[in-house]
């Protein structure tokens, strides 16, 4: 008999001592605990019918029925033996169903675990990305404030020009220097040599002087004698 | 704590703990209190979580700043540095200060205030700078006070490190930040702020004055703020990139990621790209803030927390948008 069938038939086992305990407790109750006993006791449902059959298959095989009476009492077993495998067969197709659908559930337990790990990871692959791009932001807004000092200089080519034209400039100065030096030395060595000639001069004409002095000296002495 | 004492209450200072699961903060008033991040940001947090764990008195005066190392919490106010042990903290255990030590004073009619304290981990040294317009260095194992940095001509408010190249940037009362190397104990540069403007915006707020409150930096960046406009420099070149226009006077400033984060007059919460504009203020209950500290130590715990004049502090977990207040 399947599990639920057996279960209500304990139950009504456990009604039935219950009862019976009460009914040794206080006599007055007598006819209602009969009443109830004559009326519940079947049970209920498909136990009931499982009850009546029993007894009614019982009853049919102990006592004189006449051939009509037995054949629609035998009738009625057949139908109610019909009823009760119905009800079985609906019973154990119930069982199939929750089997069934146990699985699904199951199914849809593991598919959610699993979308519940790859959310997890997509979060972590996400909050990776969030450090990434901080970093990635703070660096361009370091290379902005620096961009922004580094305007404000003037630019390198202009002042590479203009050291450019600063040199150039330098170099021609330096290179009219030395010609005026150079021109410088030529005089001075253009004025030494004449001055030099022009003292020589002086020297000579001195020189021819005195000679000239000497020789008219010399002469009237020579005369004298 | 009376209702009166609570209104008049500000938070000066904060510290995250080394494992990263509990804030230290100090008030006005010189206490400390230190608040569970865990137990408050956990999912059935009541409003008793939002409540200190632990709340003493560790100096007489305002604690002005507060430090922590791998072991202890080092707390500075008028004068004295005390060390706390973190670990007895974190039990609940009303502490005994550890250590207690005083920077040398050329006269002892006054003890300064000491404004700020940075760690310089390549030699384990303290550096502290306050009231006598000095930056002191101490080595932390032993104690002595090994040197001092002299040049500002006024007191000094905030100090920070860049670890690439181990100098120290000091902002003070001059409008002057120096930027001194740590090995050599020399200067290196100092840059009078005011001075500058950046595409003719000028930096100097004359109703502000020239003192600079806030010092950050982030390898070949800075920002400084205070009375001039909060603005961002970059150190190789020595220029200012830009100008921040923010209404008031910032007191911190961070880097976070691709954003500044400021905080200072305003009850608001600035954020700020590189380029110098202002991307979004996020409300915040204090009228005023002092004091912004990020949490990065601890992934779990990755809040930022702000505080200034009120006994509220406001913990943000997305840092767009305030999630709770802890309340001393």
């Amino acid at each position: 008999m399947p599990l639920c069938v057996r279960a209500r038939m304990s139950i009504k086992f456990f009604q039935i001592v219950q009862l019976a305990y009460w009914r040794m407790g206080s006599i007055t109750d007598d006819e209602v605990i009969r009443k109830r006993l004559l009326i519940d006791g079947d049970g209920a449902g498909d136990d009931r019918r499982i009850n009546v059959l029993m007894k009614s298959f019982n009853k049919w095989c102990h006592s004189n029925f006449s051939p009509e009476e037995g054949f629609s009492q035998y009738q009625r077993m057949v139908t109610s033996l019909a009823q009760c495998e119905f009800s079985m067969g609906k019973t154990l197709l119930v069982y199939d169903m929750n089997l069934k659908e146990m699985e699904n559930y199951e199914a849809i337990y593991a598919d959610i675990e699993k979308s519940i790990t790859s959310a997890h990871e997509k979060i972590a692959e996400c909050k990776k990305e969030i450090q990434r791009a901080k970093r990635i932001r703070k660096n361009r807004q370091e290379y902005d404030a620096l961009a922004r000092v580094i305007k404000q200089h003037p630019d390198r080519h202009e002042t590479l020009k203009q050291l450019e034209a600063l040199d150039k400039e330098l170099q021609q100065l330096s290179h009219i220097k030395e010609n005026v030096e150079d021109k410088l030395e030529l005089r001075k060595k253009q004025f030494h040599v004449l001055l030099t000639t022009i003292q020589e001069l002086q020297q000579t004409l001195e020189n021819d002087e005195k000679m000239e002095s000497d020789d008219t000296q010399e002469s009237p002495v020579e005369n004298g004698d | 704590m009376g209702p009166v004492e609570l209104l008049h209450m500000s938070v000066f200072s904060q510290s995250f703990s080394p494992c990263g699961r509990f804030l230290a903060a100090g008030n006005n008033y010189g206490e400390i209190a230190v608040f569970s991040l865990s137990a408050a940001l956990s999912p059935d947090a009541s409003e008793g979580s939002q409540k200190p764990i632990l709340n003493f008195t560790a100096h007489d005066g305002p604690v002005f700043t507060l430090l922590s190392t791998d072991t202890h919490l080092l707390s500075a106010g008028n004068g004295e540095i005390r060390a706390w042990s973190w670990a007895e903290l974190i039990k609940k255990v009303s502490p005994i200060n550890s250590r207690n030590t005083s920077t040398q004073v050329l006269t002892s009619l006054e003890i300064p205030e000491i404004n700020a304290m940075i760690i310089n981990p390549k030699d384990n040294s303290l550096v502290v700078g306050g009231g006598d317009n000095n930056i002191h260095i101490m080595d932390m194992e032993t104690g002595i006070f090994k040197s001092v940095l002299k040049g500002h001509t006024d007191y000094i408010h905030c100090l920070c490190f860049k670890e690439r190249e181990g100098e120290i940037l000091s902002g003070g009362e001059d409008g002057a930040v120096r930027i001194w190397d740590s090995r050599t104990n020399r200067p290196v540069h100092c840059i009078e702020v005011f001075r500058y403007e950046v595409k003719q915006i000028r930096m100097r707020m004359p109703q502000f004055g020239k003192w600079i409150s806030c010092l950050a930096t982030d390898s070949d960046w800075m920002l400084c703020g205070g009375g001039p406009s909060l603005s961002l420099w970059h150190l190789r070149s020595m220029s200012p990139t830009s100008v921040f226009p923010l209404p008031g006077c910032q007191r911190e400033a961070v880097f976070h990621q691709d954003l500044i984060m400021s905080v200072g007059e305003g009850p608001y919460v600035s954020h700020c790209l590189h380029g110098g504009t202002v991307k979004a203020q996020i409300p915040c209950t204090p009228s005023s803030l002092n004091t912004l500290a990020l949490n990065l130590k601890n992934t779990e715990h990755r809040v930022m927390t702000v505080g200034g004049s009120s006994h509220q502090i406001d913990v943000f977990t997305n840092f767009s948008y305030r999630a709770f207040s802890l309340s001393f």
